[in-house]
């Protein structure tokens, strides 16, 4: 999704910075890139394409001065193309402003203004605002209640930063869109994600809603909507800026994949007591006991929220999953007596946002269980379960799923532990689970699986119970980076349909744990598919013995019914990435694709 | 003279110490209860060296999973060695990276801050290289050298030759120009060596310093000097974890229940649990997420990550990969024994066994002194296992 940054301090490193943390911020996912430099005069160059386009455009150019805002776009509205790319300037170019999120009133104040004879240069939602700064500007106010003045007009999401030529201050303001303001020495730093500039300092103010920030030389100020400053607390953060490097690996996500065992050892430390077959989870101390327990989410967080739902189900507490855009605008029943849980790796998901907004405002509780501490998410609900991931890069989720199925079995130990009972299996089951990951990084076959079905017309997934997220997160995984047809069933779905769909040129990844009810249906179902020709790969621990049925076997170890479709997974991860490698995908920025989805 | 840049060499397996390198490279493996390559960072950090180069090839993964873009904030460089073909070809791989005097610095033998300071402190620009050696009476079974005052005059391989006092720590500070020197040193069987490169600029007459360092060094040849590296280093206290009372090293997330019995020297890592009743140590380390269930002994050895020791098991003097299991009542009785490795035996060893990653040795089995037990290898509850296991073999009862 867009990216921010902004910087306010030594006149001949603002470039360099901007463009830094521009880099740090590519993870996210963009189309173009651009910078406005700020000071005596206002310099802005932007360019449709990946950043080298716009370093170069800026080669031969001097760009110096103390503050400067910088942007990667992903489009909504309008193409990527140089004229919509951010920074937008008003029409003498003494005003220029980056923004994330949407204007939806923007037509009709974009109507006003060519009503007064503005000219538009670009086709975006956030050409709007550099135009009403300036009238405000022509209307003799100054910059800072203009920017201000402009934003009161402003409907929908939006985080923005201003630069005004002649003043060295940037102004920068959020409305349900995130943005953080980075504290150095001499210098400040406002962005819309840390890693931006955790390279110059890890001190950071998370800013609220509605709160408007002004940067500059002697630091910086935050103001509510009245315009009285509010105190805030600068918190630092314990990521380490190199922590986002590839550590030798081709990708991100085969990195990320890689670091599974240590980032589940991270999330169960200190957590699960072996010697007491106890399972505690500090932050949620203060939970109460709710009746039911609906999970609002998006893509892989809401296969971990079906999975954390079915554990739920099973444990005798009433619960299910809902995408959260279709929560936001059609929601469930919900009371006091129940609990509404946000699962979002960036805790910044809009989507999830307003799902987790809309449930506490009709009076339920709300949690979120989410990777990025002070993050929206964990901020306004609540209750928080952080899952300790470290930081994901990637676009496609990898680590951060698996830190999730632990999260939720760590959740669903929480509701239900009525103080007496022992989790001892449980236990021992999360113990082990970052050593049977490494098993399955040690020994898994996916390349060369893969490797036979790179011509293949569609690939299907296919899974049962638990094993059924599994299976969705496996076709996700797939087509956000092989850019191949992929589905998701549930395995006794096939036949009502989809099954029409299977022919030999259609490999079907059957995900078979365990050996009860639901995997020895599965293997009927693998039976089914046989019939039709289609080759088979079964991902199994092998208890079923569902491999038989099968053209190949991604073996995983047993791990227990709760924990081994966490495993099954991780071959999926592995069948996913190295069939993009297979295919020369952008594995890391899958096209049309961003890491966290900031705009509903 | 002060040196900003190291190149690490990781590449190599360590055939020697099969079957415990099966899944990743020999700086990997445990020195106490961390990898050796963790002990060689930290030297060379403490040490003010801040640009740091890896050389990875043999399951290279582990390396990079472990050590991660960044150590303790430095910036780690990788350079992927595909085939290895010697530690002059691994050097090579760096060259790119190079351009000023730099250290090379074995991965897999521990060395201390000390030792690194030593030799930068020795070495000057008119010197083509300043190797860092060590006194020990076991010279001869590693690379052997001799001084005339501070310089170097002879580096032989493991000579058969008993009269070598002094041996090659692997610590290297090197000018530039070796880079080209390496290129040009014959290859010895397909393979470049370091030491041929410095070999040759003695003979050529350049001057090669030797300086004398002192402090723990040590390595492991065959998989059961990991006990010796483990007892060195818990002697010297040179582990991570906070001291609880002498000798008794405890991370702050174990947990250790008031009813066990930790005997020093012994070191108990992060996320480890030590049961009621049992008694760990001396001489023993364990790993990150070990578990040593009630009751359970464990004496003189050295227990990976995430190994699991049932209730009322002994454990003597072995040597356990990753997440291996040994089930209740489990016996690995410990003691002398002769070993198989490869083609030669080496007799009369203290060993109780070798157990490599994810063996399990079920609930009382006994394993005879000297096994040497494969990766995913079993032993069925109640067997009796002696000798070499191979990968994956069952040993029924």
């Amino acid at each position: 999704m867009c990216g921010i940054i902004g910087y306010v301090g030594d006149a001949d490193e603002t470039l360099s910075i901007l463009l830094d943390g521009l880099s740090n911020l590519e993870y996210r996912g963009y189309d173009s890139a651009g910078v406005a430099v700020g000071g005596e005069g206002l310099r802005v160059e932007k360019r449709a394409g990946q950043l080298d386009t716009l370093e170069s455009a800026l080669a031969d150019a001097s760009f110096a001065g103390p503050v400067g805002i910088a942007h990667t776009r992903w489009s909504t509205h309008g193409p990527p193309t140089d004229a919509n790319a951010h920074p937008h300037t008003d029409e003498t170019g003494q005003v220029a402003v980056v923004h994330n999120g949407i204007v939806e009133n923007y037509r009709e104040l974009r109507d006003e203004l060519e009503a007064d004879g503005v000219t538009f240069a670009s086709e975006t939602d956030t050409e709007v605002v550099p135009h009403l700064i300036a009238r405000e500007l022509r209307a003799g106010r100054d910059p800072e209640a203009a920017v201000r003045a402009a934003t009161e007009r402003l409907a929908g999401s939006y985080a923005l930063a201003v630069v005004v030529a002649g003043t060295d201050a940037i102004f920068a303001v959020r409305h349900d869109s995130p943005l953080v303001l980075g504290v150095g020495e001499g210098e400040s730093f406002v962005a819309s994600d840390v890693p931006a500039f955790l390279e110059r300092t890890r001190d950071v103010v998370y800013l609220d809603d509605d709160e408007f920030v002004r940067l500059d030389d002697s630091g910086w100020t935050v103001t509510d909507a009245d315009g009285a400053v509010v105190e805030k607390d600068v918190r630092t953060v314990e990521w380490e800026a190199e922590q986002t490097g590839k550590s030798g690996y081709a990708h991100y996500m085969l990195k990320e994949i890689h670091e599974q065992p240590v980032s589940l050892r991270q999330c169960l430390s200190g957590r699960v007591d072996e010697l007491d077959g106890r399972i505690t989870v500090e932050e949620l101390d203060d939970l109460g006991d709710p009746e039911t327990v609906q999970f609002v989410a998006c893509g892989t967080s809401y296969h971990a929220a079906l999975y954390g739902a079915q554990l739920l189900r099973a444990a005798g507490v009433s619960s299910n999953a809902y995408y959260a855009h279709e929560y936001a605008t059609a929601p469930a029943p919900v009371s006091g007596d129940d609990l509404v849980v946000g699962v979002t790796q960036s805790g910044e998901t809009a989507d999830t946002l307003s799902a987790l907004r809309e449930a506490s405002r009709r009076g339920a509780e709300t949690l979120a269980l989410t990777n990025v501490v002070g993050s929206t998410a964990a901020r306004e609900s609540d209750h928080v379960l952080y899952i300790r991931a470290g930081p994901e890069i990637g676009v496609a989720a990898t680590k951060t799923f698996s830190s999730q199925l632990v999260g939720l079995n760590l959740l669903t130990a929480r509701l239900t532990d009525r103080g007496v009972e022992r989790r001892r299996d449980l236990v021992d089951d999360l113990r082990g689970v970052p050593n049977a990951v490494q098993a399955v990084l040690d020994e898994s076959e996916a390349a060369a699986v893969v490797d036979e079905y790179v011509d293949a017309d569609a690939f299907f997934f296919l899974g049962r119970g638990l094993d059924y997220p599994v299976a969705l997160e496996g076709a996700l995984k797939f087509k956000e980076i092989t850019y191949e047809h992929a589905e998701g069933f549930a395995a006794g779905e096939l036949k009502h349909g989809p099954l029409a769909l299977v022919t030999q040129d259609t490999p079907v990844f059957a995900v078979v744990t365990g050996d009860g009810d639901a995997a020895r249906k599965t293997i009927g179902n693998v039976k089914e598919v046989e019939a039709r020709d289609a080759p088979v790969v079964v991902v199994t621990d092998g208890v079923a013995e569902a491999g038989r049925y099968a053209d190949h076997v991604l073996e995983v170890p047993e791990a227990g019914r709760r924990l081994a479709p966490l495993l099954a997974n991780v071959q999926l991860q592995l069948v996913a990435y190295h069939m993009a490698a297979r295919l020369d995908r952008e594995i890391d920025k899958p096209r049309n694709l961003a890491k966290s989805v900031t705009v509903e | 003279m002060r040196l900003d840049s190291a190149v690490v060499l990781a590449a190599g397996e360590g055939t020697r110490l099969r079957p415990l390198t099966k899944h990743r490279p020999k700086p990997l493996l445990p020195a106490a209860n961390r990898p050796i390559l963790a002990y060689v960072l930290d030297a060379l950090i403490d040490a003010g060296v801040d640009d740091l180069h890896l050389v990875v090839g043999y399951q290279r993964d582990r390396v990079q999973d472990h050590v991660g873009p960044t150590y303790r904030g430095r910036t780690v460089t990788y350079h992927v060695q595909e085939k290895q073909l010697g530690t002059g070809h691994a050097v090579l791989q760096a060259r790119d990276a190079i351009d000023a005097d730099f250290l090379v610095v074995n991965g897999d033998e521990v060395v201390t801050a000390a030792m690194v300071e030593a030799v930068m402190d020795a070495h000057s620009t008119t010197d083509a290289a300043t190797l860092g050696v060590v006194e020990s009476d076991r010279a001869a079974e590693y690379g052997a050298v001799r001084l005339d005052g501070d310089r170097i005059v002879e580096l032989v391989e493991r000579p058969d030759d008993d009269t070598y006092r002094l041996l090659n720590a692997g610590i290297y500070a090197c000018g530039p120009s070796l880079l080209a020197d390496i290129e040009s040193t014959t290859r010895r069987a397909g393979e470049l060596h370091l030491t041929d490169a410095i070999a040759e600029q003695l003979r050529d007459g350049n001057a090669v310093r030797g300086v004398r360092i002192e402090g723990l060094w040590s390595t492991a040849t065959y998989p059961w000097d990991l006990l010796t590296v483990a007892r060195d280093l818990l002697a010297a206290g040179h582990v991570d974890e906070p001291e609880r009372s002498r000798g008794v090293y405890v991370d702050e997330t174990a947990n250790v229940h008031g009813d066990a019995t930790l005997q020093a020297p012994v070191v108990v890592g992060p996320d480890a649990v030590v049961g009621p009743g049992a008694v760990v140590g001396p001489d023993s380390a364990l790993g990150r997420n070990v578990t040593v269930e009630s009751g359970a002994v464990v004496e003189g050895s050295v227990l990976d990550i995430d190994t699991r020791i049932g209730a009322n098991a002994t454990v003597v003097d072995a040597v356990t990969g990753q997440g291996v299991t040994v089930g209740p009542g489990g016996a690995i009785p410990g003691g002398e024994a002769d070993v198989r490795v490869g083609t030669t035996i080496h007799e009369n060893r203290r060993l109780g066994c070798i157990a490599a990653d994810r063996a399990t040795i079920g609930g009382g089995a006994t394993v005879a002194p000297g096994s040497l037990v494969g990766p995913d290898a079993s032993v069925a509850a109640g067997a009796y296992a002696s000798g070499v296991l191979p990968e994956g073999a069952e040993v029924r009862r």
